[in-house]
């Protein structure tokens, strides 16, 4: 059992409590260079911001508030929540050249910088302005993004899974249980181990008893 | 035993040769010559990826005629169901292989325990055709094809693990009132640390049993000084933490005015 444990360890990956997070995913070579094990950099203060308070997500429409590209709307393509972090599509650019080598001067491309949560504000979808948004409840129960001028719903984007599977349009493979067998209930609650139940099906009778053993 | 069957790919298809002995004598035909493919009679040799030929058919038998010394040859396939070590046929090759979502715990728990004994095992032959897979990519050096099916089975067997770790629990507190399935008890180790000692089973009984009367579950007149010191020990660690949290508790609300007050 502690071998099992230790090589759970082993696989996933334990980062120091200072750990300055980038950009770039952690086991990357990029993010190695910048974070190697021994090195100590100045503490980044995050703002720490509740789960449930979370109100910008992957593919909303959000507008900039301060910065170089001030008051232009643009679509979140990726979200860190470990930096209060938000990345937009082709705003708040710089220009790098990416792919140099020892001739070649490499190509010039423009990448994102991020932008902090609070230098971000959701847009309201009816007069594309930007707003405050709270955390209500509906009637049903379904909690929603309520912006505050106007009282419209925000409604969340539509989350694209990271396979690119739309469940709705699924076709089930040859191993794929059928949604009606995987949802058919056959369990009926009775005081028989499983065990039990097991062997009276297929019918084994065990009349051999084990020998007495001592637990302690 | 001079036979070796030796197997070359080459691009017409691959060829048995046999060893000189028997070369003049064995005459493979052109029929069986484009179904041949990898002979089963050591182990399994078929591999999905780079050749993508069926296993032979059982029915193919070689006789070969008597020539000097050598002796009638008969090989047949045996072929007990090893093909559910591999993926379908249609998968041969492909570079990623569909495959749906992992069962959940509350699926699981609607299923009634024959069901459930019956799809463990699928699952576990499932698994071991995706080890089976895994392993031989990593022996040709190629990308196992949806790594994911690994950890979707993975998942299904902890959850049927649950449930019927859970059921089991019912009808022992039901019947009996325990709540642990494994017997244990409180007890204080040498340095003076409570803890829960979890039973094992033994086929002696303990005060015949000479390792476990060596082990000590008291602790000794001269480590009770010991005790006091780690625990002002501990409980200046505690006070550290405490303290550490406040500060960058205050911290924060200097440098963010607008947050809420609570934060974990």
């Amino acid at each position: 059992m502690r071998l099992t444990a230790i090589l759970s360890m082993a696989a996933k990956a334990a980062f120091p409590k200072d750990y300055r997070y980038g950009t770039s995913r952690p086991w990357t070579i990029a993010a190695k260079r910048l974070n190697p094990p021994g090195k100590k950099r100045r503490k980044v203060f995050i703002e720490p911001i509740a789960y449930e308070d979370w109100s910008v997500f992957k593919g909303d429409t959000v507008e900039i508030l301060s910065g170089k590209d001030k008051g232009k709307q643009g679509k979140v393509a990726q979200v860190f929540r470990h930096r209060n972090w938000v990345i937009l599509d082709g705003l708040n650019t710089h220009f790098r050249y990416i792919g140099k080598t020892a001739d070649y001067r490499g190509t010039y491309i423009a990448s994102e910088a991020p932008l902090l949560i609070r230098d971000i504000s959701l847009v309201d979808p009816t007069d594309r302005k930007p707003t405050e948004v709270e955390w209500r409840f509906t009637e049903e129960g379904e909690k929603v993004r309520v912006s505050l001028r106007t009282g419209r719903i925000v409604p969340k984007p539509v989350f694209q899974r990271r396979d690119g599977i739309v469940p709705q349009q699924w076709k089930d493979g040859p191993k794929d249980t059928s949604p009606e067998d995987t949802l058919e209930k056959t369990y009926t609650p009775s005081l028989k181990t499983l065990e039990e139940e097991v062997m009276e099906k297929l019918g084994i009778e065990e009349p051999r008893r084990n020998r007495k053993t001592y637990w302690y | 035993m001079g036979f070796i069957a030796k197997m070359a790919a080459t691009s017409a298809g691959p060829v048995l040769t046999l060893c000189r002995q028997f070369q003049n004598a064995f005459r493979i035909s052109t029929s069986l010559a484009a179904q041949q493919s990898a002979l089963t009679w050591t182990k399994s040799h078929s591999y999905p990826y780079r050749l993508k030929y069926p296993l032979v058919s059982p029915n193919w038998h070689c006789h070969v005629g008597l020539v000097g010394q050598c002796r009638p040859l008969h090989t047949t396939i045996s072929r007990r169901g090893l093909e559910e070590f591999f993926d379908i046929p249609e998968n041969w090759g492909e570079a990623t292989v569909k495959s749906g979502a992992p069962w959940t715990a509350k699926q699981l728990r609607t299923k009634s325990n024959e069901d459930l004994h019956k799809l463990w095992y699928v699952l576990l032959k499932e698994k071991n055709m995706l080890l089976t897979i895994e392993q031989e990519s990593k022996r040709q050096r190629i990308q196992m094809p949806s790594p994911e099916r690994l950890k979707k089975i993975e998942r299904s067997m902890k959850r049927l693990d649950t449930v019927v770790k859970e059921r089991e629990d019912a009808i022992r507190l039901l019947q009996t009132g325990q709540e642990r399935a494994r017997p244990g008890a409180w007890r204080k180790d040498v340095f003076g640390r409570v803890y829960w000692y979890r039973f094992r089973e033994h086929a002696l009984p303990w005060y015949m049993n000479k390792r476990y009367k060596r082990k000590r579950f008291y602790t000794p007149l001269f480590v009770t000084p010991h005790m006091r010191l780690r625990l002002e020990k501990h409980l200046r660690a505690k006070t550290r933490i405490q303290n550490k949290e406040r500060e960058k508790q205050t911290a924060l609300q200097e440098k963010f005015p607008r947050m809420k007050a609570q934060s974990s």
